[in-house]
């Protein structure tokens, strides 16, 4: 097998790379462009709402300035997770997208498309033959649950992109896959180690995080026989043993065995040689492959619509007395609204607004910021509750008052913002699939 | 006995979202030496991290000491999932403090 070479332009699609970068990996002779575009990171609202995680504009110039450099170069262009979630009316949207991009290019090209949306009764029929099985959540997955649940999409393995690479596509563009697969398919389809191919993915999906110094950038690898070679596109950055082993620390829980769908990756003998001053070699990942091929859920269900004010509080007498001020007026509002359920949720930043209840540090605070939170089951009775709350906090006499005339200093008129409707996970559990591709359909398209 | 806070040693000390569900913490060092006062010193386990996070053992969910990266990885099981109610930090990258105040003996 000659040596195949994958230029990642970014960690994440439409947060942007360098076109001194881009044009200098491209001049290595990349077989394949491929990136990632989205994540659970970000929260759970994009995979809910259905919203990109990044602007139109943003990835229309980002896969503009990626097809024209494929296309120049005849090498296929791979993008997984668009949209932020992958699900099918992202896929749709960056599609869309696409299409454009051909048509005002002049480019003539395949594009392929992969849904990775789980039908409700698929995921119902393998929770009823105990076929689904908890990852991290906690809990177990439920038919309750996904009832509730608005979208429901699995990350796809590199099969359901080897197939599209199979079928000539020129442009792929996936729904939810796992990161490292989006950057193991190309060299897969054309005979790699896939435990090389995949552990490199895991490193470079993240583009030049992995580089010193680091950036949301361009990043390479090249497969070969025995191991993978890392460098950034940049000039100005470099590969070191430091910063790729440290990359390989980032944002997982176990740093040497990982799993993915079908497969679990042994790095336990993996090794980091400096090859010059910008170039890392990497060896020595294995791969099992498990006995039954599990994919991960991710779900989201609508957990109501939220309303917030924003507001400072200077006075230390206020400061002295929030905590009791607080409990006071949160039972007054579900008092006022029974019935009706409210969430309420106060974010009282310059106490531990940022750690909640990990924080350990109590001194008083010289200025609160306070978020004020009101979830309900509709955006006018959020709003109702979240200015009962306002107003009367605005209001609110305490023992030992020296400032009866506000206790909250607004930065905004309208005092209270509706913030629209807001999704939970509701599942994130692994489930059994009869093969790689049965869930994940290819579309093909000439444009 | 001597003590400096674990900024002080470690270069990196970072936190991030493993998942909807985790927090994974990071130590890194750049000089080996660094890595082994840490690691020789007992200050950083499973239990330390627990107590300055007034989290149980239980929600310790993994902990590895990484020779080979001159690092330290501690992965804590979230009180409340990413993106759930009262929940405040959306990527879980400004949980590191209590860990990087922690105290390690200097021999």
């Amino acid at each position: 097998m000659p040596p195949i070479t994958v230029l990642t332009p970014t960690g994440t699609l439409g947060y942007g790379f360098g076109e001194e970068a881009l044009a200098r990996g491209m001049s290595l002779n990349p077989a394949v462009i491929a990136v990632d575009a989205g994540s659970t990171d970000p929260g759970p609202h994009y995979l809910g709402s259905g919203k990109p995680l990044v602007s139109d504009v943003s990835i229309k110039r980002e896969l503009t300035a990626l097809i024209r450099a494929g296309r120049a170069a005849g090498i296929p262009v791979i993008v997984g997770s668009v949209g932020g979630a992958g699900s099918g009316v992202q896929v749709d949207r960056t599609a869309a997208l696409v299409r454009e991009i051909a048509s005002e290019n002049g480019l003539q090209l395949r594009l392929a498309t992969i849904r990775s949306d789980i039908p409700i009764e698929r995921a119902k029929q393998a929770v009823a033959a105990n076929e689904v099985l908890d990852f991290e959540a906690g809990y177990p997955l439920t038919e309750g649950a996904l009832d509730e649940t608005v979208a429901l999409v699995a990350q796809m393995g590199h099969e359901p992109i080897c197939e599209a690479l199979g079928a000539g596509a020129d442009v792929i563009i996936a729904g939810r896959a796992c990161d490292d697969s989006v950057i193991a398919a190309y060299p897969i389809w054309k005979g790699a180690d896939p435990a090389l191919a995949i552990h490199m993915g895991k490193i470079l999906e993240c583009g030049a995080f992995s580089a010193e110094p680091f950036a949301m950038d361009v990043m390479l690898g090249t497969v070969d026989e025995d191991g993978f070679v890392l460098e950034p596109g940049s000039i100005r950055r470099r590969a070191s043993v430091k910063s790729v082993s440290a990359h390989s620390l980032y944002e997982r829980e176990n740093p040497f065995r990982q799993g993915g769908p079908g497969h679990e990756i042994d790095l336990t003998g993996c090794s980091f040689e400096q090859l010059g001053d910008r170039q890392v070699r990497v060896t020595g990942a294995r791969l099992t492959e498990t006995e039954d091929y599990y994919v991960k859920l991710e779900g989201a269900r609508l957990a109501g619509y939220r309303s917030i004010a924003i507001a400072g509080i200077r006075c230390p007498t206020t400061i002295a007395a929030l905590d009791g001020i607080l409990d006071q007026l949160e039972e007054r509002a579900r008092d006022y609204f029974a019935p009706d359920p409210i969430s309420v949720q106060f974010h009282v930043y310059g106490r531990d607004g940022v750690m909640k209840e990990l924080e350990r540090e109590h001194s008083p605070a010289r200025e609160i910021g306070l978020v004020i939170e009101v979830t309900a089951a509709s955006q006018e009775l959020a709003h109702a509750a979240c200015h009962q709350i306002s107003g009367a906090m605005l209001h609110h006499h305490y023992e030992g008052i020296i400032n009866p005339s506000g206790n909250l200093a607004f930065p905004y008129s309208p005092s209270d913002l509706d913030v629209g409707p807001v999704y939970e996970f509701s599942a994130y559990h692994l489930m059994k699939v009869a093969s790689p591709t049965e869930l994940f359909p290819v579309t093909l398209e000439d444009l | 006995m001597a003590a400096r806070p674990l900024r002080e040693i470690a270069d990196i000390v970072r936190s991030k979202n493993a998942g909807p569900y985790r927090i994974t913490f990071d130590i890194l060092c750049r000089e080996k030496a660094n890595y082994e006062t840490i690691r020789n010193s007992g200050a950083i386990t499973p239990e330390t991290v627990a107590r300055a996070y007034g989290l149980a053992p239980s929600d310790i969910s993994s902990f590895f000491e990484i020779d080979m990266a001159n690092a330290i990885k501690i992965t804590i099981r979230r009180p409340r999932a990413q993106g759930s109610a009262g929940e405040g930090d959306m990527y879980g990258c400004q949980q590191h403090v209590p860990l990087m105040n922690m105290l390690v003996p200097l021999r």
